[in-house]
């Protein structure tokens, strides 16, 4: 439902007003609406005006905004460390953590650079490694290698080196070999070894054709193999030994600072929050004054906690809610333990404006009842309450899993209701194996029973939305648009029943004095609405009539449930029985969750809620401080 | 021979609106499907617009209904 909220002014001296924002950011509960303010009235000497900082807090805010800044990068640079949060106040040392700062970020920039650069070539070396090693056992095929020009060449694909084969044979008239094989990587390499008369046009034959060499330090162009790749071993076990060192100063530095950092970000960050609200006050000479809202429930508990903190000198009063900010009122949803799980629904929705209704609880009661009028299955209802039953245990509530299963649970009860009403149990199998008989009605057969039996839920239903609609009206202070909704109400009624009239003629109800009561009304609706009036009350009448779709759904679940226990009975083999019908079924109870929940938000979003429901209210969005870090 | 009719008329009242109902979902489903891959928060809204025009099949079926045993 739509929590009452209240329109509230904080007035107090000009110089108490930081702290005054400091308590409501702390209590977390207002929101503030400079809005509001345009229209207070007030004697031209004391004509409001946007708060502008003096020079001192100007000074304190550039400070402040410049330290988190810097705070800000050398928290980025620092590792994770277990310490948490220090339960340091930082404001006495405020002066002295500027200048550490500058320092420590200067090292943790130095370090995070070197660390970088560490990184990149450790990298290098064990990019290299692969591709030697891949290429030791080529090298070891070719005879006098000492007199061979060797590169080392990674190729994309077959492709590439087929192309690649041809243009180095013509390039050096024959006199090189291509060897190739695969790195651990995965990735295809090659070693080229060529005379060394003929090396530097085959070194430009692969610069033009984009092929990567293999990068190899200069010193150790001219080892053996072997030695090579044992030099490249120590080269990177000295580049990894250098890197944890370098891994371990960084760790110390945020051993030690990282808390009290931590600490210093999240105070500045409070404080510069605190600034930016400034921006929400207006101040006369001598006073501050901020409007807003917040629940009225917690209006006396902040009058005396605002008592309290400023000894009577800063004073909250709540002012009433005129119509022009009926629309400005921001919203605030809350509903009981049933209906809670029921919001994944009306999330779908925009939020509801003030004057109108919360969906929700709507929802939570008609959605089950639909829901089990549509499925209405014994069988099937206990499924889903199994898995309604599991999804709510297995997760944590307030997640969405566990807001499923509750809403399935409820849905399934219905089902079952419905489901002995109907006297189905999978099917007509509770009638075959159980001797179940429907209590109501038979669905498979009673077509238009059923038919009936939705519309008049339908009118039920949008009568019901167009009496909230009327409601909602003189919420919002507009007798005459709620008396034109009870209007419509009327003519709706008496259309209804001039029709069941007529095709369920009664001694009592005589369709031509009801169409004659339209025909009365209907100029009255013409001439408060327009033209538009009559088209309305065709619309309405085709929101009634849709909720035929509670029969024609229904009927093809029954009939599909039938289908797979007939089908089940053809096989002649129970086994083979039992898989095709239980598969059946399962499609079937796939559908048969997914169509009436389809068709039960359907009907509520677009036949129900069309009614009376008015969208595009503001959420309510209360002050409050960024989310304290742990503290150690 | 009447039965012939009164079958034949039944299948239109429900086959018509069954293929309007199918293209008005296939132009919808395409457009929800474009709109999910860069809102997916709106995947209920979508689902809800998907299921709108399946009133006409309804309402066909119903009709079709009324025609057999009326």
């Amino acid at each position: 439902m739509i929590i009452r909220m209240a329109k509230v002014e904080i007035v107090g001296p000009k110089q108490d007003l930081l702290n005054t924002l400091d308590l409501l950011h702390n209590r977390g509960i207002f929101q503030p609406d400079p809005q509001l303010l345009e229209r207070v009235e007030l004697a031209p000497a004391d004509r409001l005006q946007a708060l502008v900082l003096d020079e001192q807090d100007l000074r304190e805010r550039s400070f402040f905004q410049n330290l988190h800044e810097r705070v800000a990068a050398l928290l980025a640079l620092l590792p994770e460390t277990a310490n948490g949060v220090s339960p340091l106040q930082p404001l006495p040392v405020m002066e002295l953590l500027a200048e550490l700062v500058d320092q420590h970020l200067a090292k943790a920039r130095e370090q995070a650079g070197l660390l970088t650069e560490c990184r990149q070539k450790s990298e290098d070396l064990e990019h290299s490694l692969v591709f030697w090693r891949a290429l030791e056992p080529l090298l070891a095929g070719l005879p006098h290698a000492s007199t061979l020009e060797l590169f080392g060449i990674t190729i994309r694909d077959t492709h590439q080196l087929q192309a690649l084969e041809a243009l180095l044979q013509e390039r050096t008239q024959g006199r090189c070999l291509i060897s190739t094989a695969t790195t651990t990587d995965g990735e295809l390499v090659g070693l080229v070894a060529t005379d060394r008369s003929v090396a530097a046009s085959l070194r430009q034959a692969l610069t033009d054709e984009r092929v990567p060499e293999l990068p190899l330090d200069a010193d150790l162009a001219d080892l053996s193999l072997p030695r090579r790749i044992a030099a490249l071993h120590q080269r990177l076990e000295e580049q990894l030994s250098r890197c944890r060192q370098i891994e371990a100063a960084l760790m110390e530095l945020a051993r030690r600072w990282r808390p009290v950092y931590r600490r210093a970000e999240s105070w500045l960050e409070e404080r510069l929050s605190l600034y930016r609200a400034t921006a929400t006050a207006y101040t006369t000479r001598l006073c501050f004054i901020i409007e807003g809202w917040m629940a009225e429930a917690g209006v006396a508990a902040l009058q005396a906690d605002l008592n309290q903190a400023f000894a009577g000198k800063v004073v909250l009063e709540q002012q009433a809610i005129l119509e022009e900010d009926l629309d400005q009122v921001p919203v605030m949803l809350r509903n009981p333990g049933y209906f809670a799980p029921f919001e994944i629904f009306s999330r779908l929705l925009p939020l509801p404006k003030y004057s109108s209704y919360d969906p929700t609880p709507l929802i939570g009661l008609f959605f089950p009842i639909f829901f089990g009028m549509i499925l209405g299955d014994v069988g099937y209802g206990m499924l889903l309450l199994l898995i309604g039953f599991f999804l709510a245990k297995h997760y944590p509530p307030q997640h969405l899993p566990s807001d499923i299963g509750k809403v399935l649970g409820a849905a399934a009860l219905y089902t079952i209701l419905f489901g002995f009403l109907y006297g189905e149990l999978f099917g007509d199998l509770g009638e075959q194996w159980l001797g179940l008989h429907p209590l109501w009605f038979d669905r498979g057969k009673a077509i238009l029973p059923m038919g009936v039996f939705a519309v008049s839920v339908g009118v039920m239903h949008v009568l019901l939305g167009i009496t909230l609609g009327a409601l909602a009206e003189l919420r919002r202070h507009h007798p005459r648009k709620a008396l034109l909704k009870l209007t419509m109400l009327v003519a709706v009624l008496l259309l209804v029943l001039a029709l069941v009239g007529w095709f369920y003629p009664q001694s009592w109800l005589q369709t031509g004095p009801l169409l004659i009561g339209v025909g009365i009304l209907m100029p009255v609706l013409i001439a408060a609405e327009g033209l538009l009036a009559p088209l309305e009350l065709l619309k309405t009448m085709g929101n009634i009539i849709s909720y035929v779709r509670i029969m024609a759904i229904g009927f093809s679940s029954v009939l599909l449930a039938i289908v797979a226990n007939r089908l089940g009975g053809m096989t002649g083999d129970v086994m083979v029985g039992i898989l095709v019908a239980g598969l059946l079924h399962a499609f079937n109870l796939l559908l048969g969750v997914f169509a009436p929940t389809v068709h039960s938000l359907r009907l509520h979003y677009v036949e129900f809620f069309s009614k009376f429901l008015d969208l595009g209210g503001r959420r309510f969005q209360p002050w409050q401080k960024p989310p304290r870090k742990r503290a150690t | 021979m009447d039965k012939v009719w009164i079958a034949f008329a039944a299948a239109l009242a429900v086959g018509l609106p069954a293929i309007a109902t199918a293209w008005a979902q296939s132009r919808i489903g395409a457009a929800g499907a474009g709109t999910l891959a860069e809102k997916p928060e709106l995947t209920g809204a979508i689902i809800i617009l998907v299921a709108i025009p399946e009133t006409m099949v309804i309402l066909g079926f119903v009709v079709a209904a009324m025609i057999l045993l009326m």
